[in-house]
């Protein structure tokens, strides 16, 4: 690929635009590997390819290797065998790729497996809903999911894998004619309208369009289709009928943009249609190629075996058994500068370095000539070298751009050093031995860091790192792969894979230790893996793997280091399941933060566990309370007194809650007696407090039976007064308060009384108890009976405290009668000085 | 409030409402919601109902509401992540699988975080692959753009009566997003043991987020913004809470409760309608179930926030002012209306209608506080309530606890709500070490008599939380206890002319005492006027700079602080000179800073107010920011301890 061949060798021109099929590796799987027997996926951005022997095809003897276990094979682009994966799921029904290179098996009981990082580690999980019943017939995939057809023509889409979620969609049964499904396709959910993925069916002449709720039937009259494609940008739609036509339209079925004859009638189906790029559709029967442009003309190549095509943003690949070639497009700014006759300043600054090399002054004549445009060119030979595959034209081109960018005075060099960069790792991957021929695009598109992780995927730890440090990436993925793969693969003793780890990542920031212990002990080295984690420095992550070793102390002290109850809650659930429970109790006793967790869930959740765990720490009273805790809230009485005994029972053996066992002992009491309430007065009594009781027995008019709550629960004296004065007032009971009013001392004093009654409004009454009030002064007495509006008794109270003034204020309060004898009093005080 | 230059605390409510969205978003189509109870106060500080149904949402049930009809074929269930509401969701589920013919897409989104139990029960549930669940991280809930608070609603329960930790993990978590934004704090300063396990946890994360981040350029540096975190546990200074709080907002949480800044109120008090408050937030959803209210008892919820600028000029003011100052907003409201009169040509009376708007608006919120003023004036005015706030000035004060036992006796037997008796038991009890063993006896048998015998388990709460102890009890123990008999003297708890209407100390917030927590506040932040009053002098504008000036943390109130319960720490945090050098290069070296008072176990408005009367004394050298695990009040804390 180093030659100087010209630049345009490899072009064709279709219509008005030119395509390229540049050669990308050959010598793919040499000449006895038959890839008709083979089922094909490819992984987008120029990933890796999976091979699996169809089952459809008669089982052949190869050569030495009998066929016994049904394989996976994955290959870089460049032939050489990454992994070969056993595989025992039965007949595979779909194989495709996510977008980070997961690998999808999907067997047709509807087992899915994930190959997360071509080493044959994977998940699974089940499609679901009796999907093993159905079977799955096809499988249609895109970036992060995919779409299954069963054999009941229903379909079922997962659209994550790290937490699959297989979703029915719409039913489309009703419009399917004679239940055949002649082909389909996915519209991927990033370019649909509904943000969810969108199915075309090819049914009877026309297309069904399917989401999860719904299905549209597009009333074509062309039809059956025999193949749906659907343009990498989601835009456009490929339909080839029976009758071997080529269509295309918009993907919102409105215009038909062009259509192309195969020639090939309906006798030879094609046997795949794929778009290359989101221009011009490829059609491929076994061993010829049609390529069809925007305005239905095409071009035509023909292979010696089946070509197997794989589509990707920009152009597709096209694998043979000895060759891997990549059909695109020639961007705009490679024909700019390479085609024939072009005169873009680009195309004249690049012939000018061929004169400088030359010597020739002609050079500068070609800088004069664009000086103008000197920028743009510069720019253009820049983008022009990252879309080379040859490495001599990204040299040729990026000396053209130095050259150039060095005659402006300003000129920002940055994407000149980008360039550089990026083509120096471009080209590093492309590299037989890696095999991943990225385009520059897709590499733009698929970002540094996922092409990173590719690298890391194919053990290709040194380059991964050597990239990211050319790229100022961070490197702690890389280092944690590579240990996870040392501790995996290595033959070491556990002790030299340790220190030949921990020196490695040690001092590196962002290392996750765990991860690899966890790896370490999945491969069952449980002792270096308790090593490793010992370097874990996040307490709360060293917790799961501790679990899952068994070391549960340990892994309690950890979660509780960490600070995050939930991981604490998270330990004690799981150690709750799996230790008798005195065991559990006695793991959480000398650890108060767990204890505390445990005793305040139980107390939620799971009252017996409560009881249980306050027996054993021989906490009684607390136990006591949460029977007590029951008491109130049973409904049955019976129940209510029961649980109630028990609970005096457990406070009573207890010397410091003396007090609180008499208290359970009065409100069995208290229960009894009002039972017997009920029972005889037809009120409600139960549950309320020892007041209350009193409070409604006396304003029910029950006074005796009152004062014998009382005197059984030796309510003192000034309490009583209280509860019988508001229950009186209450009941508004003015005779028997006044009747009461007689007695000569109050323990309350009389205030009360006048409070009471005048809040209630009774000012008659309320003025009865201003006279009793000897312990107040003439000042507050006035101000009491003025509250009562009597303003002759204020006035009367004024003149015992013989203040004139307080008198003479009253004067204009008073009126008629009052007025008068306000005066009088007045006199005789003035007359009294 | 001051214009933010601090924390942009706007942001976090953005970032808050777009993680909503994008969730909500995430479920295609039409949906109905199950809303967790507790969560539909801090979501309706960020979004309202009509956006959420922007969104898709059709329909909003209150979590452990039993619907079995659903209407859509998405259910989106959001909720805090705690065991019991995973187990309702596991059931629900479980249950919709009977209704016959009925499919559903199941999304459960889980906040602060998705966690392992949840997983886990989901799991042995056997729903974990129905349902795709997400986290919706709420953190800090911005109230105010100087308050910060996670509305942990149980935090004061969890932390001090179940001694489960997981707010201070939370809040940890919160404080670090604060760090991950504006760099670190210089200095992490606080008092109280759970405050250290929580600056613990904050610098644990430090580190771990340090080895965690390998793309970084290098670790959290100190932040040029931000001055010092000054955690505050609650466990510091339990009497503040107890207290009656006597400034206007204080005094609307104390008689009607304020809930994630909302109270409700009977709908003659607020008013024709508003639209504003009316037109739906995410709480006023659940109609479909609760019975059709009559209209006299209909309550409505009104938000309350500095938006309203009257309440915004009323609410850290003393309630004995309130009067005076809704007349003074009455009058000139009556002047700029008349202005219609002076108004002669078109273009004057152009100008009035276009401030009419404004008034009008004035005008509602005029009626509303004064309408809210006389609600709580006929609490104030009641004599029980001046009889307990007696008692308890009392009893801060230092005087004699027995005389005021007839009091509470008194109270007792005049069915004062329990909340209230257990206060003043409780500040009798914090403030002369336990009660005499016979008094301490006698209050638990009046108490269960007139409250009744379930209160049993109240009491024994409150006496393991310490609360409510007898002096044996308390002599017994090792633990330190806050010493209110000597910090009563150097740090001028009590403080004897109260200047109300022109407030010139923090003491104005209770008509006397001064908050404990907020003098150790201030021992950090107003070191020489705390100096001064340590000293004995009156505390003099700082003048008397002295020695202290330029000291740092808890320098100078060493002695204080042994009075005081729980560990005292000051732990400063550096980073690389390197890395802080280019920090202060690239934002300029702030000469105002922003502190940080973060209340671990919750804070009052009181609390508040005197933070933001001391903030305004310092504008010049800094800001400053409170955060909180959630706002309480001393009602809260008591019905913690009988629930």
């Amino acid at each position: 690929m180093t030659s100087a061949v010209s630049a345009t060798a490899d072009w064709e021109q279709l219509e008005d635009r030119f395509y390229r099929k540049i050669l990308l590796y050959s010598e793919l799987f040499g000449p006895d590997y038959d890839l008709n027997d083979y089922q094909i996926a490819g992984a987008p951005f120029s990933g890796a390819i999976a091979l699996y022997k169809n089952d459809d095809v008669l089982q052949e003897f190869r050569s030495g290797a009998a066929q016994t276990k049904p394989s996976i094979e994955i290959y870089s682009s460049a032939g050489k065998l990454i992994r070969r994966i056993a595989y025992d799921k039965g007949p595979i029904r779909g194989l495709g790729w996510s977008e980070d290179e997961k690998l999808l098996v999907i067997a047709e009981d509807g087992t899915v497996r994930c190959y997360s990082d071509l080493q044959g580690d994977f998940t699974q999980f089940s499609l679901g809903h009796g999907v093993e019943m159905v079977r799955v017939k096809e499988v249609r995939f895109w970036s992060t999911g995919f779409v299954a057809l069963l054999r009941t023509n229903r379909l079922v889409a997962v659209s994550r894998y790290d937490e699959p979620r297989p979703k029915y969609l719409a039913d489309p049964s009703p419009y399917i004619e004679d239940a055949v499904i002649h082909s389909w396709a996915i519209i991927p959910p990033a370019y649909t309208l509904s943000r969810h993925v969108e199915v075309l069916l090819s049914t009877g002449s026309t297309i069904i369009v399917l989401d999860p709720t719904d299905a549209q039937d597009q009333d074509l009259q062309n039809g059956p289709f025999t193949n749906i494609s659907v343009s990498p940008n989601g835009k456009y739609v490929a339909l080839y009928t029976t009758q071997g036509k080529l269509w295309v339209i918009k993907a919102d079925f409105q215009d038909k943009l062009s259509e192309y004859d195969s020639g090939m009638g309906s006798v030879i189906l094609p046997r795949t249609v794929e778009w290359c790029g989101n221009d011009s559709v490829v059609i491929a029967w076994d061993d010829e190629v049609h390529m069809v442009g925007p305005q239905g003309h095409s071009l035509k190549h023909y292979y010696e075996s089946r070509v197997h095509l794989i589509p990707d943003i920009d152009g597709v690949r096209l694998i043979t058994s000895d060759k891997c070639e990549l059909f695109q497009k020639v961007p705009d700014v490679t024909e700019d500068i390479f085609k024939i006759g072009a005169t873009s300043p680009a195309s004249i600054l690049l012939d000018a370095v061929d004169q400088l090399e030359k010597k020739s002054p002609k050079a500068d004549d070609n800088i004069q000539l664009i000086r103008s445009h000197l920028t743009e060119a510069v720019d253009t030979c820049i983008k022009a070298a990252g879309h080379e595959f040859s490495v001599y034209w990204q040299k040729q081109l990026l000396k053209a751009a130095s050259f150039g960018k060095s005659v402006p005075a300003l000129y920002s060099s940055d994407d000149f050093v980008d360039m550089c960069e990026t083509l120096r790792v471009l080209n590093a991957v492309r590299y037989f031995e890696v095999g991943l021929p990225i385009t520059y695009e897709q590499f733009i598109r698929l970002t540094p860091e996922k092409l990173i992780q590719r690298l890391v995927n194919r053990q290709q730890h040194l380059l991964a790192l050597r990239v990211s440090e050319h790229l100022r990436l961070p490197t702690d993925r890389i280092y944690i792969h590579w240990a996870c793969m040392k501790v995996r693969q290595s033959t070491d003793d556990e002790d030299s894979i340790c220190r030949t780890v921990v020196a490695k990542l040690q001092g590196k920031r962002g290392i996750s230790f765990e991860e690899i212990a966890r790896t370490a002990y999945d491969e069952g080295r449980g002792r270096l893996a308790t090593q490793l984690l010992n370097y874990e420095p996040q307490a709360g992550r060293q917790v799961p793997l501790l679990l899952n070793m068994e070391e549960d102390e340990i892994a309690l002290d950890k979660a509780i280091e960490s600070g995050d109850t939930d991981l604490v809650f998270f330990v004690l659930l799981h150690l709750k399941k799996k230790h008798p429970l005195a065991n559990f109790f006695r793991i959480i006793n000398d650890r108060p933060f767990a204890a505390a967790l445990v005793e305040s869930s139980a107390r939620e959740t799971d009252l017996e566990l409560l009881k249980d765990f306050y027996y054993q720490d021989d906490r009684r009273a607390d136990g006591a309370h949460v029977i007590l805790r029951e008491s109130m809230e049973a409904k049955d009485l019976q129940l209510k007194l029961e649980k109630l005994k028990v609970a005096t029972k457990l406070l009573s053996d207890s010397k410091d809650h003396v007090l609180e066992a008499k208290a359970l002992d009065e409100s069995a009491k208290l229960l009894h007696m009002q039972e017997t309430f009920e029972r005889e007065l037809n009120e409600r009594f139960m549950g309320i407090s020892v007041n209350d009781t009193i409070f409604r027995l006396i304003r029910t008019g029950y006074s005796s039976r009152a004062l014998k709550v009382k005197n059984e629960f030796r309510v003192p004296e000034k309490r009583y007064w209280w509860l019988r004065l508001r229950a009186l007032v209450a009941k508004r009971d003015w005779n028997e308060i006044e009747e009461w009013g007689k007695t000569k001392k109050s323990p309350v004093g009389w205030e009360p009384f006048f409070n009471e009654c005048l809040a209630a409004g009774n000012t008659k009454v309320a003025a009865g108890f201003v006279g009793k009030c000897s312990n107040l002064g003439y000042k507050e007495r006035l101000d009491m009976y003025m509250r009562c509006g009597l303003v002759l008794r204020a006035a009367e109270e004024a003149s015992k405290g013989k203040d004139l003034e307080a008198l003479e204020g009253l004067r204009s309060k008073a009126v008629g009668r009052d007025m008068v004898e306000v005066e009088r009093l007045i006199k005789i005080l003035k007359g009294g000085k | 409030m001051a214009p933010v230059v601090g924390i942009d605390t706007a942001s976090i409510k953005d970032t808050n409402l777009k993680d909503l969205l994008d969730l909500l978003e995430g479920v295609r189509g039409k949906k109905v919601l199950f809303l967790d109870r507790t969560l539909s106060g801090p979501i309706g500080l960020f979004a309202k109902f009509s956006v959420l149904q922007d969104y898709g949402v059709d329909k909003i049930f209150w979590l452990d509401e039993p619907v079995t009809e659903h209407a859509q074929k998405n259910i989106v269930y959001l909720a805090r992540c705690t065991v019991k509401n995973a187990y309702a969701i596991a059931n629900q589920i479980k249950n919709n699988a009977k209704i016959p013919g009925q499919e559903f897409e199941y999304s459960v989104f889980l906040t602060p975080r998705r966690t392992l139990v949840c997983d886990k029960i989901f799991e042995d549930e056997g729903i974990l692959g129905e349902i795709t669940i997400r986290e919706l991280p709420l953190y800090f809930l911005p109230l105010e753009p100087d308050l910060l608070s996670l509305e942990l609603e149980s935090s004061f329960e969890e932390l001090y009566l179940r001694k489960d930790h997981t707010s201070i993990f939370y809040s940890a978590r919160a404080l670090m997003s604060i760090q991950r934004r504006h760099g670190l704090f210089p200095r992490i300063i606080g008092k109280g043991d759970r405050a250290r396990k929580l600056a613990d946890q904050l610098i644990r994360m430090r580190t771990e987020e340090d080895v965690e981040d390998g793309t970084g350029p290098g670790s959290l540096t100190p932040s040029s913004v931000l001055g010092e975190l000054i955690v505050i546990d609650r466990e510091v200074d339990f009497v503040t809470p107890l207290m009656t709080q006597l400034t206007y907002e204080g005094l609307i949480d104390e008689t009607i409760g304020i809930n994630n800044c909302k109270i409700e109120l009977d709908a003659s008090l607020v008013g024709p309608p508003q639209p504003q408050t009316q037109s739906g937030n995410v709480d006023g959803a659940s109609s479909s179930r609760s019975p059709v209210p009559t209209a006299s008892q209909k309550k409505r919820p009104v938000l309350l926030s500095s938006e309203d600028k009257l309440f915004d000029n009323l609410r850290d003011t003393n309630f004995a002012i309130v009067g005076s100052l809704l007349n003074k907003v009455a009058r000139r409201l009556n002047e700029d209306y008349e202005g219609r009169h002076q108004a002669k040509t078109v273009s004057e009376i152009r100008q009035f209608v276009s401030k009419l708007g404004g008034l009008q608006q004035e005008h509602q919120s005029l009626r509303l506080h004064t309408g809210l003023a006389e609600e709580i004036m006929k609490q104030t005015r009641s004599e029980m309530f001046n009889k307990a706030l007696e008692v308890q000035q009392n009893l801060v004060a230092g005087v004699d606890p027995s005389t005021m036992h007839d009091n509470i006796e008194e109270l007792i037997a005049r069915a004062a709500p329990l909340e209230s008796v257990l206060r003043l038991l409780c500040i009798e009890s914090f403030i002369s070490g336990g009660l005499k063993p016979k008094d301490f006896e006698n209050f638990k048998k009046e108490i269960l008599q007139a409250y009744g015998y379930q209160h049993v388990l109240t009491l024994d709460a409150l006496e393991k939380l310490g609360f409510f102890q007898s002096r044996i009890t308390v002599a017994a123990s090792t633990a330190t206890r806050t010493s209110y008999t000597n910090l009563r003297k150097p740090l001028r708890l009590i403080v004897d002319e109260v200047n109300e209407h022109e407030p010139d100390d923090i003491s104005y917030v209770y008509s006397g005492y001064a908050p404990l927590s907020i003098r150790l506040v201030q021992c950090v932040v107003q070191k020489p006027l705390m100096t001064a009053a340590v000293k004995g002098r009156r505390g003099e504008d700082g003048t008397n700079a002295g020695v202290n000036a330029g000291a740092v943390g808890w320098r100078g109130f060493e002695d204080i602080l042994k009075s005081v319960k729980g560990t005292t720490f000051d732990e400063p945090q550096r980073g690389e000179e390197k890395a802080v050098r280019a920090r202060n290069i690239l934002n300029g070296q702030n000469d105002k800073k922003v502190t940080v008072v973060f209340f671990l176990g919750g804070c009052t408005f009181t609390e508040i107010s005197a933070l933001r009367f001391i903030g305004r004394r310092e504008d010049a050298k800094r800001q400053i920011v409170i955060g909180t695990t959630a706002i309480i009040n001393g009602n809260n804390i008591m019905k913690a301890a009988m629930a």
